[in-house]
């Protein structure tokens, strides 16, 4: 069987300019494939480069050096508008502090992504939505503000926002950053389910050891570079 | 980006900074409504006051004069005639042009008691104009809607003073006339002569010109002379008398041998034989009484006037030859006559009578002599529309003519007020500008407020231009609300200008329905140009949303 590989980066490298002159790494020649279907958990200290890898593989920033290819597509290659529809098609966002939009309903913030260029009929994106909701356990709350639901239910939704076009990707940036113990046991039960049904990939960047136990394979980072990758997480 | 999302979103980000939002529309409503307001204010006075007094696309030509030893005159021109007349028809943009002559004699006219009660006594101006031409406005006058306005149901009458305005005593009923067939070419008048020269056609006969295929004239006879002008009086009952007549102060009775609706008119003032003749049909211009019932009324102490209806078949006295203010001419060349109001026309002079062109060009003729400028002395022309006005007047220009003092007085008033709308319409575009400056800073800090929504947009797959369209569809919503709000504030001014304008300035001659007229544009305009401003104000950061950096903003989140 053959295994098709999501994320594939060689010697990938990312700098900053900084606002005084000079110079600075975030990302120093990294070298790292992430298989479909497999979830991986990036870990590190603060400034380590976790965030600026997920950026580049959720194709949000392009300003690297070396080679990186998301499901076979070099994004560097990609002009601005074809990234925008290759992270609308491919990628879906899981943010630590949700980012709902607080003006729209729960069922229209899940709904948003089908508004960029995505060709499909608003009858079936709102059947979708709430078959989405219903997946995670928030059927009932179609019509609702997110300001009126807990963190673990916000973080539901966004989960829901993300997989509306069924991309094959879900970066998460610290997905259960903001929510107790109880709830992000949920939330990564959720994500195992999502792998299980759907055959997603996710790329999780965490502190958390939890998060980091329920991953496949566990990379670590280091001022810009991988110090250690675990086939599986401890 | 899909339409329906666009609205959506456009309208939760209005929502969600209501205040900022309101706060910025101030500017953009003000700023429209004194738009709105100047625009309509403009085009109000151009129709509502100046066109009612000088027509906009009404013309009046005189030969072009040159100034020789301090006096205006014409020469090297060839007479003013009916083939001069047709040249200036034939310029592109006239619809009708007619010769017109303006008296140059002295007249005088009385009369008026019958309506307010005493006699006017006025000098006179005539413009002698062409049957042809006044016809139909004076049946739009006379028939607003096609039905005439006087028409009444038939009453009981002695004499024409028991029936209502604008009808007559006929057969002892009151009769319905329709007063713009008195305006006719055939009106039987006695236009005294000494020469055949003196008469435009025809030949001078018994001292009267005899014209061709003309009825005859029935000579008559006066009881008594009709002494001094300034004695006599018209009475709807005994006609044309003197007074006083006797010691105990009573009137008159002239011999009426004449046919109805006839008079006997004196050869001169000094004569007792006279032709039959029908009242001098005389069209005035319905601003006259404006003027009237506004100061002149009331500086009288007579009561306005009601309406033009009740003028219609007002009889007065013309003294053709006698004068308060200038010399008078010979008694024996003098002549009383009686005039009758037949309609209304704004071609007609705004300060005189206007009376059929033979009968001023005769007395203009038999008064002041050979008139060198031919049988005309002016012409006025009727422009299709107001936008071939400046090249029908470069045309006519070209052809040896100019406007008349009317015509230019005319022309700078509307320039005046057409550059002093144009002055505050650029003053209200400023304030447009200036709520555009506004705008801006105000979805400049929006942008920056909303930078981690629009990154988050721009992870779900959102353009850059999906994003700067967001930002300015926000403004011309922003925009179209602050429009329709301004338009609708003009509107309320304008109301509320035009009702304390009739509160306060009821007196003032002249004094229109309304300043204000919004042409059908002029909102669709307003409301456009609202728009732009805010699309605008909003362009530079709608530009700046569209290249955020999303990685670096969720980055800072």
């Amino acid at each position: 069987m053959t295994t098709t590989v999501a994320v594939a980066a060689r010697g990938l490298r990312r700098q900053f300019p900084l606002e005084g002159g000079g110079i600075v790494t975030a990302l120093d020649g990294v070298d790292l494939q992430i298989n479909a279907g497999e979830i991986v958990a990036i870990v590190g200290r603060s400034g380590a480069g976790k965030s600026t890898l997920l950026n580049l593989i959720g194709a949000i920033d392009r300003g690297y050096e070396g080679e990186l290819a998301v499901f076979g597509q070099e994004l560097r290659r990609l002009n601005e508008r074809q990234l925008a529809r290759f992270r609308n098609r491919q990628i879906g966002f899981v943010f630590q502090s949700f980012n709902l939009l607080p003006g729209l309903t729960v069922g229209d913030n899940v709904m948003l992504p089908a508004s960029f260029g995505a060709e499909m009929p608003d009858t079936m994106v709102r059947t979708r939505a709430h078959h989405l909701l219903d997946e995670v356990g928030l059927g009932d709350r179609f019509n609702q503000p997110p300001m009126q639901l807990s963190g673990g239910e916000r973080q539901r939704v966004a989960i829901a926002r993300a997989l509306l076009l069924e991309p094959p990707l879900l970066v998460c940036d610290e997905p259960t950053g903001s929510l107790d113990t109880a709830t992000a046991d949920q939330i990564l039960q959720l994500f195992q389910d999502i792998r299980q049904k759907r055959g997603t990939t996710l790329v999780l960047v965490t502190h958390d050891p939890a998060v980091a136990k329920s991953a496949d394979r566990l990379v670590r980072l280091e001022r810009g570079r991988i110090v250690g990758t675990t086939l599986e997480a401890p | 980006m899909k339409l329906r999302r666009l609205l959506q979103l456009t309208f939760q980000n209005l929502r969600s900074s209501r205040v900022r939002t309101l706060l910025a529309m101030v500017g953009i409503i003000v700023g429209t409504a004194l738009l709105m307001f100047f625009l309509g204010l403009g085009q109000g006075l151009r129709e509502r006051v100046l066109n009612r007094i000088f027509p906009v696309n009404q013309l009046e030509l005189e030969p072009r004069a040159v100034q020789l030893f301090g006096t205006q005159q014409v020469v090297g021109q060839a007479p003013l005639d009916d083939s001069r007349v047709k040249q200036l028809a034939a310029i592109p943009g006239v619809v009708r042009a007619f010769g017109k002559h303006k008296s140059a004699f002295p007249a005088r006219l009385w009369g008026g008691r019958e309506l307010l009660g005493y006699n006017l006594f006025t000098e006179a101006f005539f413009d002698g104009m062409p049957v042809e031409i006044l016809r139909a406005e004076l049946e739009s006058f006379e028939k607003p809607n096609g039905k005439p306005a006087s028409a009444q149901k038939p009453l009981r009458c002695d004499v024409d003073l028991d029936c209502p305005a604008g009808a007559m005593c006929q057969d002892a009923m009151c009769q319905h006339v329709v007063w713009s067939q008195h305006w006719r070419d055939t009106t039987v008048l006695a236009l005294p002569c000494n020469k055949n020269d003196e008469c435009q056609s025809g030949t001078c006969a018994d001292g009267h010109c005899q014209l061709p295929n003309a009825q005859p004239l029935v000579r008559c006879m006066l009881e008594k002379a009709a002494g001094n002008g300034r004695d006599l009086e018209f009475d709807a009952e005994r006609g044309l008398t003197a007074k006083p007549c006797d010691a105990a102060g009573g009137f008159c009775k002239t011999e009426q041998p004449c046919p109805e609706r006839m008079y006997c008119a004196a050869d001169h003032p000094d004569s007792t034989l006279g032709y039959c003749e029908e009242p001098l049909p005389a069209v005035i211009n319905p601003l006259l009484l404006e003027v009237f019932n506004s100061d002149m009324a009331r500086s009288l102490g007579a009561v306005p006037v009601g309406s033009l209806a009740v003028l219609y078949g007002v009889r007065f006295h013309v003294a053709f030859g006698d004068s308060f203010f200038t010399q008078d001419a010979a008694r024996p060349m003098q002549q009383y006559k009686q005039a009758q109001v037949v309609g209304f026309s704004r071609k007609a002079p705004e300060l005189g009578v206007a009376l059929p062109l033979p009968v001023v060009a005769h007395w203009n003729h038999r008064l002041r002599g050979n008139d060198s400028q031919g049988p005309y002395d002016a012409v006025l022309l009727e422009t299709a529309d107001n936008e071939a006005v400046p090249q029908v007047i470069t045309a006519a220009e070209s052809l040896g003519f100019s406007l008349s003092r009317k015509s230019q007085a005319a022309r700078t008033a509307g320039a005046v007020i057409f550059f002093t709308a144009l002055g505050l319409v650029l003053l209200a575009l400023v304030v447009l500008a200036v709520a555009g400056v506004q705008i801006a800073q105000t979805f400049a800090m929006l942008v920056h407020e909303r930078r981690k929504e629009i990154a988050v947009l721009r992870a779900l797959g959102a353009t850059g231009s999906d994003v700067a369209v967001l930002v300015l569809g926000e403004a011309a919503m922003l925009g179209l609300l602050g429009g329709i709000c301004g338009v609708g504030l003009a509107w309320l001014g304008a109301m509320g200008v035009d009702a304390a304008a009739h509160q306060w300035l009821a007196n003032v001659p002249l004094l229109p329905e309304g300043f204000f007229v919004f042409p059908s544009w002029s909102a669709p305009l307003a409301i456009g140009v609202s728009l732009v401003c805010c699309v605008l104000g909003a362009a530079i950061p709608a530009g700046r949303a569209s290249r955020l950096d999303p990685a670096r903003v969720l980055a800072e989140a």
